[in-house]
């Protein structure tokens, strides 16, 4: 079987570790990576899917995917998926997000093959039953009550992609609306898996102690048959610049203020992206951070601040979370915010600040690639965001060449006000109109 | 006498995980000073020697490294992270942290000062605050029901001389378990452990005694916690149980796979597959040095949270009084073991569950070595086990929903005499 596979790249992604594309003439991807250091293997399966693929009135459907999967299928009864992986000692689970979906498997090496049978089953043979549709759908209203409705953070996340993007599918969640998933039809769930789950839509990532020629010719005999899915065209939706800032207040039963700051940001393949990683770290990314220091620390005006970076596929946002301390307010912090950058515009960072935040970086490269699911993680969002599982190793090298003169630029370029989106959560007025609450009150910005 | 020294080499990544554990924890607090670990071990990490806290954090920084200061009811725990190449440099901050802490009037304040917003954070968590008031009344008067953050009472009482004196006492090598992995071979980390304990006296071992209530004697009990606008209650379910590590401890893995600790186990069928109530259901009795809860958790829509809490009732008295069937107790002794690998995969898995052993004062390697043990039990062990650890007439229940909606389904629930609390109480 071994000749049915065309092997496309290879690459080091650290000590020991060499990880290996291959490709059925199907479409479907395999990337191999040998690391015997515990008797255990990784199996992920990606899909290039994910809620961006989604309309407007059907979201949350790519999510409801990864409940329904572990579902029946032609040749296992329901609940039979989880109890032959649990009897192994692995665990099953699956994420969702804007640009993919992603299986995982946690075996012990020597249930690889069962793990290979089970992810080929499922990706062809699941039984799509009005039942157990409906028993996910009342399982997925409660994660979104759990996540969403009943947590700020939640909440507010939401409520920022949905104002930061007008055009875009990054405005919907990933959960979906509550009215679309309470919407979607059976004949639509159905048409969705016939679209996306097919070979030439997936790559199989395994990392761990297995023998490679083995692994090709069980995958290839598990997968070598199925027949590719004509492809729709990706959507290419562009979002329009935003030249107006944005915010948003919404009434929660919360202490203190709580805001998201949204900056857009370019997509993780542009060079851009890991300048402004670098800057995320300067801001907030670790005790001596400029924006920390300054909120948490000298001002005491917030409890906690964090900056994070979107690693999608398409622009995204730059966020600063920060929750306020108490007798201070979100508008005082965003007046901090914008001093503090203008401060890093005016006083670029010294070559040790970035050398600091590049050293962080390295850290935290690592740290990602510590065990077989990490790697197999890198490895497979690399390949499906990005399309090459080679750019674990770019955006590490991007990283470690971005100068304090790329960082003034950027800051310059992408964090500016009108550029910016911001959700902040205030706490209830007691004495409020109760049927008022919970609406969000809309503000143009500067 | 010396610290507990647990080192795990791999050349794997080149980088180095250390935890150093000072034996004690919140559960050693004094009566009315809650907090007083916490605000210890932070203030220590906030100036040490030469350096004050800016000094420090930018030093740290700079290499990329980290070390953060985690509490628990055992123990306070320095945790470090550093790239091998400035392992050296990042042992020696460490050092300095244990043997020379600044404990700075400023920051002593100013940690006083965030400390109560920390409270608001877990105010705002419905998770959170469903667990804070579940370690409160699962048994009144138990060291592990005080809180590790304090209250905003204790934390007014908490003074800088008292921390330095907790230091002071504590902060000794007999004390301590030091636990060193990944790019490191053992001799160097022999040495670093050494250079960690150094500067310390080598006073005694501070002795700590704790009371443990019996509370099983006790009737059942509900504790609504009122917070407006859920959509789901937060539900929390459980009593004292046994210590982590006892006679009873292989048993009770196998009992709390079976019950809720697996996707196939019995409450995450129940309640989620077949019911779709809450995205997920499960239990765990929770590891400690001393007698713990056991606890049943799940999120249930607000309008299903009274069939919630009396479903799950219902299953706990029938589990503890049946226990697991022979195919159960097969499967889950199954996924136990299967899963063993998984826990101590990596070099930093190792260390820290061997140092959390240590903590636990059982002996070395007895969580690795749990697989074992559940070979030789029989089915009737575990249902044995059942009958005696578990306590559904006792059970405690906490729920953080919104009264209007909730209160009359739980007060029907079977869960005892409910109590409703303002989710601002406390």
């Amino acid at each position: 079987m071994k000749q049915s596979w065309h092997r496309e790249a290879e690459a080091s992604i650290g000590r020991g570790v060499t990880a290996r594309r291959f490709r059925l003439a199907n479409g479907l991807g395999l990337i191999s990576a040998i690391d015997r250091r515990a008797p255990i293997v990784a199996l992920q399966t990606w899909y290039r899917v994910g809620s961006r693929h989604e309309r407007v009135g059907a979201t949350g459907m790519a999510h409801l995917f990864e409940h329904l999967m572990f579902g029946q299928t032609e040749q296992l009864p329901p609940g039979e998926f989880d109890r032959l992986v649990e009897r192994t000692g692995g665990e099953s689970n699956a994420a969702t997000w804007v640009d993919w979906t992603y299986y995982r498997l946690s075996l012990p090496a020597r249930d690889l093959p069962l793990g290979v049978r089970l992810e080929s089953e499922r990706m062809q043979h699941l039984v799509l039953e009005h039942t157990p549709v409906e028993a996910e759908r009342d399982v997925v209203t409660n994660e979104r009550r759990e996540r969403v409705e009943d947590d700020v953070d939640g909440s507010l996340d939401e409520q920022l992609m949905a104002q930061a993007f007008t055009e875009h599918p990054y405005r919907w969640p990933t959960i979906g609306w509550m009215e679309d998933i309470r919407a979607l039809s059976l004949p639509d769930i159905r048409a969705f898996y016939r679209t996306w789950y097919a070979p030439n839509n997936a790559t199989i990532v395994c990392v761990g102690d297995f023998d490679e020629g083995a692994l090709l010719d069980l995958v290839a005999s598990h997968y070598g048959g199925v027949a590719p899915a004509e492809m729709p065209e990706a959507p290419h939706i562009l979002e329009p610049d935003q030249t107006r800032e944005r915010i948003v207040r919404l009434p929660k039963p919360i202490a203190t203020d709580r805001l998201l700051v949204g900056y857009k940001a370019p997509g993780q393949d542009d060079p851009d992206w890991a300048v402004l990683e670098i800057v995320a770290t300067l801001l907030a990314g670790c005790p001596s951070a400029r924006l920390y220091r300054r909120l948490v620390i000298e001002r005491e005006a917030a409890s906690s601040v964090d900056a994070q970076l979107t690693p999608f596929v398409d622009p995204s946002l730059l966020r600063l979370a920060v929750t306020t301390a108490r007798g201070h307010d979100a508008d005082e912090i965003l007046r901090e915010i914008d001093a503090e950058i203008a401060r890093m515009v005016e006083t670029p960072p010294s070559r040790g600040e970035v050398e600091k935040a590049k050293a962080i970086a390295e850290t935290d490269f690592w740290t990602a690639l510590v065990d077989v699911d990490g790697k197999a993680e890198a490895l497979g969002h690399y390949e499906t965001a990005l399309g090459d599982f080679r750019k674990v190793t770019t955006i590490a090298e991007r990283l470690a060449a971005v100068t304090a003169e790329d960082v003034a630029r950027v800051v310059r370029t992408y964090l500016r006000a009108e550029r910016r989106t911001i959700v902040i959560a205030q706490p209830e007025d007691p004495d409020a109109d109760p049927d008022a609450e919970g609406d969000a009150t809309d503000e143009a910005g500067a | 006498m010396n610290p507990v020294i647990i080192v795990e080499p791999s050349p794997d990544t080149p980088l180095v995980w250390f935890d150093i554990a000072i034996r004690g924890g919140a559960s050693a607090d004094p009566r009315g000073i809650e907090g007083l670990h916490r605000h210890a071990g932070l203030l220590a990490r906030r100036g040490a020697g030469r350096r004050d806290r800016a000094e420090l954090d930018e030093t740290l920084d700079a290499f990329g490294a980290a070390l953060d200061v985690a509490v628990s009811r055992d123990a306070v725990t320095l945790s470090g992270l550093a790239l091998s190449r400035h392992l050296d440099a990042v042992i020696e901050v460490a050092a300095e942290i244990l043997a020379e802490p600044r404990f700075d009037e400023a920051e002593h304040e100013r940690l006083l000062r965030e400390t109560p917003q920390v409270l608001d954070e877990i105010r705002d968590d419905d998770s959170a605050l469903a667990t804070r008031w579940f370690d409160w009344l699962c048994c009144p008067g138990h060291a592990y029901g005080r809180t590790s953050l304090g209250t905003e009472a204790s934390l007014a009482k908490i003074e800088r001389a008292a921390a330095i004196d907790l230091w002071k006492r504590e902060l000794v090598p007999g004390n301590l378990v030091i636990g060193l992995a990944g790019d490191v071979d053992e001799a160097g980390a022999a040495k670093l452990a050494a250079r960690l304990v150094e500067r310390l006296p080598m006073t005694a071992r501070p002795e700590v005694a704790l009371t443990i209530p019996n509370s099983t004697a006790r009737a059942r009990r509900v504790t609504l916690v009122d917070k407006p606008d859920r959509t789901q209650a937060q539900i929390r379910i459980g009593h004292l149980s046994s210590r982590y590590g006892d006679a009873d401890t292989p048993a009770l893995a196998i009992a709390e796979a079976v019950l809720g600790g697996m996707f196939s186990s019995r409450l995450m069928q129940e309640i989620r597959v077949k019911r779709g109530w809450s995205y997920g259901a499960g239990c765990a009795l929770r590891r400690s040095r001393l007698p713990h809860w056991f606890e049943i958790w799940m999120a249930a829509g607000i309008d299903v949270a009274g069939p919630a809490v009396q479903l799950t009732l219902e299953l706990l008295a029938d589990y503890s009084a049946h226990g697991p069937t022979d195919d159960e107790v097969d499967f889950a002794r199954s996924y136990l073991v299967g899963a063993m690998p998984f826990h101590v995969a990596t070099s930093r898995q190792r260390m820290q569950l061997a140092v959390r052993d240590a903590v636990f004062e059982l002996p070395p390697g007895y969580t690795a070595k749990l697989p074992e043990a559940l070979a030789s039990l029989t089915s009737s062990d575990v249902r044995a086990a059942c009958k005696r650890c578990l306590a559904p007439e006792a059970a405690v229940t906490v729920a953080v929903t919104t009264a209007e909606q909730a209160q009359r389904a739980l007060e029907a629930a079977g869960a005892g005499a409910l109590t409703v609390v303002d989710h601002d109480e406390y």
